[in-house]
């Protein structure tokens, strides 16, 4: 089976603020790291090659420092890289994104499974992978945490309100992978990220992949983004304790002094 | 070794990071430090080839290694210093105890031997000092008796002991300097091999996950393969070869370590109230405590990607910049450090905050791969030679060069820079008509004033850069207003420390006073507050409080 994984470069939100005077994100000095999703899904991919024999691509988009996602998905075992790195690429949303992963992945002949992040912790849209799915024609599930082969059956265990369900497909289908809580992310050992370099990497243009150019970058982007400000601060929370009783008595007290109801 | 690309050498970084992140956390380094106890499991995981493989770095690719050049292991060097101190000083002791051999080893002697330490994931040692031989190597006492057999030379027997060797009771191969009929050679001394052993694991003020031993060897007998370069008389010139990147990589230590602690601080500052506003905004904190180390340790930064890049670029020895780069980056990064407690106050002064083990470890930096006071007596020798070669026109061509850069960029300090470069030419050249240099105490001092104006030079020159190197966190704005800075800062002191100490050894310093243009200096420093004011608010974005 082939498996090709998309992995997306972002920023580590964790070490973003939002600038509070012009509403960007100051992004000087923040590191650039693999989607954590996707870092899941790679570690999906490298660990189905282990048991099945697999081949695994890693594709990613992106303008050229993005070939860092790309050769650590080498380096962790992934059989050959593909860079999507074009300038008619910049700006694409979602749909764009999409429609240029999908003809990547037809570029590469037949992929079996199609691996990718849930969503990226930058734009928490969820869509890209869903719609690599619709642009390929093939099925999908999304919210997966653990992906099995069995002979000609792909069985994912999907996360569902309350639970989970066991869906069972046939190749060609795409899954969008969640991170399970046990999840413990493996990083390249010095001597893997060395031998990486030695890999099948390519770096493929819009016309490599034979996208039309009306459907990339921002000409290409159905989505507008009119403006990005931080959420409105919340409120303190307050904790009451001691009994029940008393713990009512005291939101009661809490609520007439901020006139929610009447004294 | 060429440094490798830029996108491998950060996927390492951030391989090493995430395994710190997950497995070297404060809570553990806090219980190690104050058990006094090397973390076995840590540094085997740093040594598998299949987990990390740091030591992998310093092995060519032929023999299994990663084939790492000096930028890549300075950076890799403060990462690890970033972590524990300790923690990168064993891993430091096998890239030295690899040194000779990568140095002077024959091919067969490197074929069989980095292949082991690759593959077998080795732990190095590096043993050269001993008790009356710290900075006076020539002062050896470790003997190596020739062994023959029927009038044929077979090997060696090493009797001695060694002092202060890092990794000394855990290594499992170490590079051992010892005196032969020769002279001075080095040889692999295997840790099973009779009559060899190591002493106990030294109580240390600081690096205390560093395990440092004591070495004896009695009679050890050693294959004459195991000879490093398998002539004698060597050994000490294998080991000043290589001072110019081994002192790279401690000052490395100094600025990740020192950077460490400022860091924070910094962070700390922020959550700090007091009367009614955080410390990160009071300027008698911010300009005391963490601008001047921030600045200092920049300029230290840009110093050392200077001499990594000529020494990756074929240059060789590079002696006198390596000792400017240790000297600089060890003693900002222990003042640094001192500060951080200051800046924590009562918090900083317990253990349950990390600035005073930072403090405690960084020390260290000043003192191995040769002390602060070995450095500046280096770095006057060194630049001496030049200033009497060139007859006075070693600084002062470079001051041209300040001022031609200043022309074309007055916002990075080139001005300050040129002028701490001409007070500084004027000193030696006081120094050497009143023969001032008989004092020991000018040679010293002078290393001091020629380690700050080179930096100020190199600091000067990086932030003109169009693009800045994958290190700075800073923008140019930032990076600009902490070379101004550090050249104002450097012109003054030269200025200034140079004619007291020219005055403390003579009765009249001739024109000295007009040569160091102490007008000019002062007048420099117009926009200092400002620029500090800047630096301050740059810091507090970048390194927010979590």
């Amino acid at each position: 089976m082939h498996i090709a994984v998309c992995v997306k470069q972002v920023p580590d939100t964790t070490e973003v603020k939002i600038n509070p005077e012009t509403g960007t994100l100051i992004r000087t000095g923040v590191p650039s790291i693999i989607n954590p999703y996707d870092h899941f899904a790679l570690q999906t991919a490298i660990e189905l090659k282990r048991i099945h024999g697999c081949r695994v691509t890693v594709i990613s988009m992106g303008p050229p420092q993005a070939k860092s996602v790309v050769q650590m998905g080498l380096a962790l075992g992934a059989d050959d890289g593909v860079l999507l790195s074009d300038m008619a690429f910049a700006g694409s949303d979602t749909w764009a994104t999409s429609y240029a992963l999908a003809r990547a992945v037809k570029k590469l002949g037949k992929a079996d499974i199609v691996l990718a992040g849930m969503q990226a912790i930058d734009g928490d849209t969820a869509q890209t992978g869903p719609g690599v799915a619709q642009q390929l024609g093939i099925p999908q599930v999304t919210f997966c945490e653990k992906i099995d082969i069995d002979g000609k059956k792909i069985i994912a265990r999907k996360l569902i309100d309350g639970g989970y369900e066991v869906v069972e497909v046939k190749a060609p289908v795409l899954f969008t992978m969640i991170m399970p809580k046990d999840y413990v992310p493996r990083y390249p050992s010095f001597l893997e990220t060395h031998a990486s370099l030695k890999k099948p990497y390519y770096v493929w243009s819009a016309s490599d992949i034979g996208a039309e150019a009306q459907y990339l970058g921002l000409k290409g982007s159905p989505t507008q983004v009119a403006r990005i400000y931080p959420p409105p601060q919340r409120g303190k929370a307050l904790m009451t304790n001691g009994s029940a009783q008393e713990a009512v008595e005291k939101i009661l007290d809490i609520m007439r002094k901020e006139h929610f109801i009447a004294e | 070794m060429p440094s490798m690309d830029p996108i491998s050498r950060n996927l390492m970084l951030d391989s090493l990071k995430a395994y710190a992140k997950k497995h070297i956390t404060n809570d553990f380094i806090r219980e190690k430090d104050q058990a006094n106890e090397f973390p076995a499991e840590i540094l085997k995981d740093m040594y598998d080839h299949s987990i990390m493989g740091v030591h992998l770095l310093m092995i060519p690719e032929e023999y299994g290694g990663v084939a790492g050049g000096t930028y890549d292991i300075y950076r890799i060097c403060e990462v690890l210093a970033h972590i524990d101190l300790g923690i990168a000083t064993s891993v430091f002791a096998t890239f030295l105890g690899t040194d000779p051999l990568n140095v002077g080893g024959t091919l067969d002697q490197k074929k069989k031997w980095l292949e082991r330490i690759a593959k077998e994931n080795l732990m190095v040692a590096y043993a050269a000092t001993e008790a009356d031989a710290g900075s006076d190597l020539l002062n050896l006492r470790t003997r190596a008796e020739h062994v023959l057999k029927n009038g044929q030379l077979t090997g060696y027997r090493l009797t001695g002991n060694k002092q202060w060797i890092s990794n000394g009771g855990v290594a499992d191969l170490y590079t051992v300097l010892a005196m032969a009929p020769g002279g001075p050679c080095w040889f692999l001394v295997e840790k099973d091999m009779e009559g060899f052993s190591p002493n106990k694991h030294e109580d240390k003020h600081g690096i205390r996950l560093s395990n440092t031993a004591g070495l004896s060897l009695d009679n050890v007998y050693v294959p004459k393969e195991n000879l490093i370069g398998e002539a004698e008389g060597q050994g000490l010139l294998q080991a000043q070869a290589v001072f110019g990147y081994t002192r790279l990589m401690v000052a490395a230590f100094g600025l990740g370590a020192g950077w460490e602690a400022v860091e924070q601080a910094i962070r700390y500052s922020q959550q700090r109230i007091q009367a009614g506003s955080p410390l990160c905004d009071k300027q008698g904190y911010t300009h005391k405590l963490i601008v001047p180390h921030a600045v200092r340790l920049e300029a230290s930064r840009a110093y050392i990607e200077e001499i990594a890049c000529r020494l990756d670029g074929g240059e060789h020895g590079l002696q006198t910049e390596g000792a400017i780069a240790k000297y600089s980056a060890s003693e900002y990064g222990n003042r640094a450090a001192e500060d951080a407690i200051q800046a924590f106050g009562g918090y900083g002064y317990t253990h349950d905050f990390p600035v005073e083990k930072i403090k405690r470890d960084v020390k260290i930096t000043c003192i191995y791969e040769g002390t602060s006071e070995v450095l500046e007596m280096t770095i006057y020798r060194g630049r001496w030679q030049e200033h009497l070669k060139t007859r006075g026109r070693y600084y002062a061509d470079i001051a041209d060069e300040m001022d031609a850069l200043h022309a074309k960029n007055p916002d990075v300090g080139a001005q300050a820079a040129g002028l701490a470069l001409r007070a500084l030419a004027a000193v030696l050249e006081e120094c050497r008509l009143a023969k001032l240099t008989r004092h020991q105490t000018v040679t010293f001092k002078l290393g001091r004033l020629i380690s700050m104006a080179e930096l100020a030079y190199v600091f000067a020159r990086s932030a003109a850069k169009e693009k800045y190197s994958e290190s700075v966190r800073f923008d140019s704005q930032a990076w600009q207003a902490m070379a101004r800075v550090y050249a104002r800062e450097a012109a003054l002191l030269i200025a200034s420390e140079g004619l007291a100490m020219v005055l403390g050894c003579v009765d009249s310093a001739g024109n000295l006073s007009a040569a160091v243009n102490m007008d000019a200096v002062q007048a420099a420093q117009k926009g200092m507050t400002a620029d500090m004011d800047l630096v301050a608010v740059k810091l507090k974005q970048t390194f927010k409080a979590r």
